[in-house]
């Protein structure tokens, strides 16, 4: 068992701070915290926390559509008046369901849970930083992203309910209380909270972009960073650039809803009243939203692409394949995101030759996806597969990620689109692409990083357990909305059997609710195994998964400062999977390329002359150092 | 010699900017996007017709004038600062202080003289941006006044020198792009209204 | 109740599980070091192979078994353009599914972990990457091109002689009007809408005159029709699945579709065998607790029955002469010699 080389090297002390360790109590260690390895664990339990009452939420109205007739009476502790006398679900109250699903999921989940958990996590020890940037900064944007939470979370018990015009909240729905009752109060605090998230992410992006910029160790050029940590970085630059765009369509939104200026709202006529709102433009709101909200997209699904092509090459044994494609194919996505938002309107009345361009760039956004896809399954070609739990997680994503990317052309094509908008094709898209995906790249990572969270293993049957009940699960929920998306079924439908062409998929409807309430049991295994192993888990070896980047040489459970010593160099990529020639079959990066003469490539044995110079001229004791701890 | 160079250096200080610097550098990013995004919604809407007209304030051309004068004693506070004209560095900073709130009476005068012209935040959305852009900009030109005297403070305790520039450099930078944003808003809003 | 009782049988499965399982964890806590795969690696990789299998038996199976359920038949011209790119798009997506699946579940099948196996060290392959993103790009393009040719015919101006059919949403249903003998609809404004004029038409504009109301949308087969789409109070979304019709109703800024129907719903009866038959319309923007009920019918008929049906319907003027109570002199005699005809 090869242990990972913990480098101490010599004259690189361009960090201030040495004086790791500091006594912590427990307020600074647990709570306001400013070690960005705390605050990446606290927005992992919160993010966990907030996927369980997500998901408790689908489980309520998977109930009322698969089972419509059903006696909801036992529901009325915790449901309260949403459940009328005849046991059946209020239908504004299936409306804020659906709508903080959405919105929980998309915003506190996949965002904060898993770009806030491994972006604090992983970027200072990936890149050989002691810290984030600014650690108070950091610690900053999760206590704003706490108090979203909490903010989110009151509005789920206030008497008219939660926002319940969809996480998409357009106008005029969400800006009139008189439309819908979650446009009340529920809407008031769903924006004051998103404000603070928006604030909580520019925070945490701003940190992200310049810890990676300014604070990677020596020799930990661009070219040498891991792909979880490029991913990283360009959802960063994602989310500082459309954030604040959703700020703007908030604050517009606030100052139409209480204050009666008239940005989106113009002739209305509701309550029996005609407001005196006129000029106000509906569709402004809808291209406001979606600068933000199509990018989001990415923001969610980046991380979870990174976190696999790290997980897939390390236990494929194998480089990642077209490393430079990977890279510029996330760089495509980056850049393109933000020109592709319009094709969540085709059909919102905005002009037609709008939509016809943002067909064209859509389409584009494929190709580089499609990169991504031929390249990972490169990578497991001729690879030596070792299914740990979160390989097959991110064997998973990758079969999400195809299925759900393929109908995305159906859906960017405005043509095709006008029959299958908003309805469950699009369910059934989002759900595996960027839902799904996103998920089991967030699984795939806790699995993958747990030995070095908490210094335990996660017991690994169990993790195979969790998968194939979470895979198998996620299809049978979500492959048959195919079929009644195409059918034509209307999203957001309380129920179905008002229409004639859409009051055939009772059996379908049902079957989907059950997989979906055994998904939903099985992600218990999961939680049981989590809490279970950070206590009483097996002792993890410093480098479990025999992985190549920088995180696995920090002592088995690092202190404040990450490193006990000096911060080690890294002097060659991270894909170093068994290379023709070296003895083991992982070289990691903090290897120098002339203690490995046996398996350097041409252009490597080049480098090598440099870095001996290098090492000549910044003292002689690392070589040694490497060599030794390498036998 | 270079090539070696660049092959070590490259990572170390990729940029020689120290990191909170280039976090204000990030910050004023998100900024600018939120002004992007007001200003390109403002384009939008305008297209769709049913827009009020109306004259600019004049007075909103002084305010522009004070704030271009405030950028001028901001840096004079900088070129002092980094002279260690400690003496000079209070007075500018002072000046910059006191020409800032001035841009902010102006701004309240601009709406009083948008009430006289019947233009209300709350009615034709021509109208209603008028008021979010220059609120929107007091916002934060406030927090840049906040910054301005945090940084005066510290001057009045011999915290900035040219040994210590960094604060009085990142307020300088802040300032500056609060006074480039207004101007851009004034343009903006002659050419578009 | 059964399902509950289901549910509960899991849940008491799952716990006896996991305390057999924290049994093991102990043992393996004692346990002496992992090797780099265990067994559970052939049964993992197996179990891809058979996911592999038994999945797509599946889906193909049902989506074999299932197609009329879930087609809807087409009821409009554009609706055979994009139905037809809708399954050039899934034959070419699904080829690509199919294999990209085969490859994925096989490989891991495949490349399981053998000790006495090295992975192939095999970094980047220029050619390779080129080929994969000219090849998806060339598809698309003919994707994009054709769906750009479809979607500018569909969203180019309806023809001169189109029937003009305005659709109001509101919360929780849609209005129909028709323009009547002088296919011209008359003006509206919100402002004028109360419980006597739900659609808020004024009725000083001399177009409104003959203008009258349907309770579903009636409308000749073969022909062109314009819907004319806006919305009372939040946004909707007009759908006629049959139709291949979808546009948002948004307040303030009026949408238009247009489409030819190219059945009749008699000969839809036939075609299906079902006398129930009818097309509907439903919204498919939220817009509150009631938007799964916003449904409305339309009936396609032959161009003589529509001729027919036209010339009898009764205009909103002839059905409430108090609408025009305010209306000047010379819009009333108008009424009343439209009403003479």
């Amino acid at each position: 068992m090869a242990v990972a080389n913990v480098s101490t090297h010599g004259a690189s002390a361009h960090d201030h701070h040495d004086d790791h360790e500091h006594s912590d109590n427990f307020i600074t260690k647990y709570i306001f915290s400013t070690d960005h390895k705390m605050i990446g664990k606290q927005f992992l339990v919160t993010g966990i926390v907030w996927a369980l009452i997500g998901g408790f939420l689908s489980i309520l109205f998977r109930l009322q559509l698969g089972f419509p007739d059903m006696d909801m009476t036992f529901l009325k502790p915790i449901l309260g008046g949403w459940i009328d006398e005849s046991g059946a679900l209020d239908t504004n109250f299936y409306l804020a369901l659906v709508t903080m699903h959405g919105t929980i999921m998309v915003f506190f989940v996949l965002t904060a849970g898993l770009s806030g958990t491994f972006s604090n996590y992983l970027i200072p020890l990936q890149i050989g930083a002691r810290d984030m940037a600014s650690g108070f900064m950091n610690m900053l944007s999760y206590w704003l992203f706490f108090i979203a939470g909490i903010l989110m979370f009151i509005s789920l018990f206030i008497e008219t309910g939660p926002a319940g015009g969809g996480w998409v909240i357009y106008p005029p729905l969400s800006a009139l209380e008189q439309a819908i009752p979650g446009s009340g109060l529920g809407m008031t605090l769903w924006l004051v909270a998103m404000v603070f998230f928006i604030a909580s992410q520019l925070m945490g992006g701003i940190n992200y972009i310049s810890t990676v910029i300014n604070l990677r160790t020596k020799g930990m050029s661009f070219s040498r960073l891991p792909l979880t940590i490029w991913s990283f970085f360009l959802t960063a630059i994602i989310g500082l650039l459309s954030f604040p765009v959703l700020f703007s369509a908030a604050l517009l939104l606030v100052f139409d809803r209480s204050f009666g200026t008239s940005f989106y709202l113009s002739d209305i006529y509701i309550g029996g009243e005609a407001l005196p709102n006129t000029g106000g433009s509906a569709v402004l709101f809808q291209h406001l939203f979606w600068f933000l909200g199509h990018p989001e997209v990415y923001i969610v699904l980046l991380p979870a692409l990174g976190i696999t092509s790290e997980v897939i090459a390390t236990n494929s044994r194998k480089p990642i394949f077209g490393y430079k494609a990977m890279i510029l194919s996330m760089l495509g996505i980056t850049v393109l995101s933000f020109v592709v938002w319009a094709h969540h309107m085709f059909v919102s009345g905005m002009n037609p030759f709008l939509g016809s361009i943002f067909m064209f760039l859509t389409l584009i956004i494929a190709v580089p996806s499609a990169v991504k896809v031929f390249n990972y399954l490169t990578t497991l070609w001729r690879g030596n597969l070792i299914f740990t739990p979160a390989m097959l997680f991110s064997i998973g994503l990758v079969s999400f990620f195809i299925s759900g990317g393929l109908t995305g052309i159906f859906l960017g094509n405005s043509a095709v689109d006008i029959q299958l908008h908003d309805t469950y094709f699009v369910v059934a898209h989002f759900h595996l692409v960027m839902g799904s995906a996103s998920f089991f790249g967030l699984m795939a990572g806790i699995y993958h990083w747990f030995p070095k969270m908490f210094g335990r293993m996660m017991d690994a049957k169990l993790g195979y357990i969790h998968f194939w009940l979470t895979f198998v699960g996620v299809y049978m929920v979500f492959f048959p909305m195919h079929y009644i998306g195409i059918a034509g079924f209307p999203r957001r439908y309380y129920s179905w059997t008002n229409f004639n062409f859409a009051d055939m998929y009772t059996d379908l409807n049902m079957f989907v609710s059950v997989a979906a309430i055994i998904t939903f049991g099985a992600q218990f295994i999961f939680l049981f195994n989590f809490f279970y192993s950070m206590y009483k888990g097996r002792k993890a070896s410093l480098n479990p998964w025999r992985s190549n980047t920088l995180e696995w040489t920090t002592p088995l459970e690092p202190g404040h400062g990450n490193w006990p010593g000096e911060i080690p160099t890294v002097y060659r990529w991270p894909y170093d999977y068994s290379k023709p020639g070296a003895k083991e079959d992982f070289i990691p990066q903090t290897v120098p390329l002339s203690s490995t003469p046996e398996s350097n490539l041409p252009h490597e044995a080049e480098q090598v002359k440099l870095e001996r110079e290098i090492m000549a001229e910044e003292g002689s004791d690392i070589l040694v150092a490497n060599e030794s701890k390498e036998s | 010699m270079e090539e070696k160079l660049a092959y070590i250096e490259d990572a170390e200080q990729p940029i020689a900017m120290h990191p909170k610097k280039f976090a204000l550098w990030l910050f004023i990013v998100s900024v600018v996007m939120i002004f992007a995004a007001m200003t390109s919604a403002f384009i939008v809407r305008q297209g769709e017709g049913n827009w009020l007209e109306y004259d600019l304030p004049n007075i909103l051309w002084y305010t522009s004038g004070i704030i271009l004068l405030s950028s001028a004693s901001m840096h004079w506070a900088y070129l002092s600062a980094k002279n260690d004209q400690l003496g000079n560095l209070k007075i500018a900073l002072g000046i910059t202080v006191v020409l800032g709130l001035l841009f902010l009476v102006g701004q309240w005068f601009s709406w009083e003289a948008l009430v006289e012209r019947d233009v209300y935040f709350v009615g034709n959305p021509g109208g209603s941006f008028m008021y979010v852009f220059t609120g929107l900009h007091a916002v934060h030109l406030i927090s840049g006044v906040i910054f301005l005297i945090i940084v005066l403070i510290s001057s009045f305790r011999y915290k900035i020198h040219s040994r210590k520039m960094n604060t009085m450099e990142m307020c300088a930078t802040y300032w500056h792009f609060l006074g480039g944003l207004w101007i851009y808003l004034f343009v903006f809003l002659l050419l578009n209204h | 109740m059964g399902f509950l009782i289901a549910l509960g049988v899991l849940l008491l499965v799952s716990i006896i599980w996991m305390v057999y399982r924290i049994q093991t964890l102990v043992s393996v806590v004692k346990g002496s070091e992992k090797k780099v795969a265990t067994g559970s690696n052939k049964v993992n990789a197996a179990l891809f192979l058979l996911f592999l299998i038994g999945s797509g038996v599946l889906m193909f199976w049902y989506s074999i078994k299932e197609f009329d359920t879930y087609h809807l038949p087409i009821a409009s011209e554009h609706g055979v353009v994009t139905d037809n790119l809708f399954w050039v798009t899934m034959a070419v997506t699904g080829i690509v599914f199919i294999i990209t699946h085969i490859l994925l579940f096989w490989f891991s099948y495949r490349y399981q972990y053998k000790e006495e196996n090295t992975a192939a060290f095999y970094p980047d392959n220029n050619k390779l990457e080129i080929l994969w993103t000219l090849v998806p790009a060339a598809v698309l393009t003919v994707l994009v091109v054709s769906g750009w040719k479809a979607w500018s015919d569909i969203t180019a101006p309806a023809p001169e002689n189109a029937h003009v059919i305005e659709v109001m949403g509101y919360q929780f249903a849609w209005e129909f009007r028709y323009p009547g003998k002088d296919k011209q609809l008359g003006n509206y404004d919100y402002r004028l809408i109360n419980p006597t004029n739900s659609r808020g038409i004024d009725f000083t504009d001399k177009n409104a005159l003959d203008d009258f109301p349907a309770q579903k949308v009636v409308i000749p087969v073969g022909e062109p029709v314009l819907f004319k789409i806006r919305s009372r109070d939040v946004l909707h979304s007009v759908f006629a699945p049959h139709m291949r019709l979808k546009m948002d109703a948004v307040p303030g800024m009026p949408t238009r579709f247009w489409f030819v129907p190219t059945k009749t719903t008699a000969q839809m009866r036939a075609e299906l065998k079902d006398d129930e038959f009818v097309y509907e319309i439903a919204c498919t923007e939220v817009c509150g607790g009631g938007h799964f009920s916003m449904r409305r019918e339309i009936e396609v008929v032959e161009p003589e029955e529509y001729q027919k049906w036209f010339a009898e319907q009764k205009t909103f003027v002839e059905m409430d002469p108090a609408l025009i109570a305010d209306a000047p002199s010379e819009i009333k005699e108008l009424a009343q010699i439209e009403s003479a005809e």
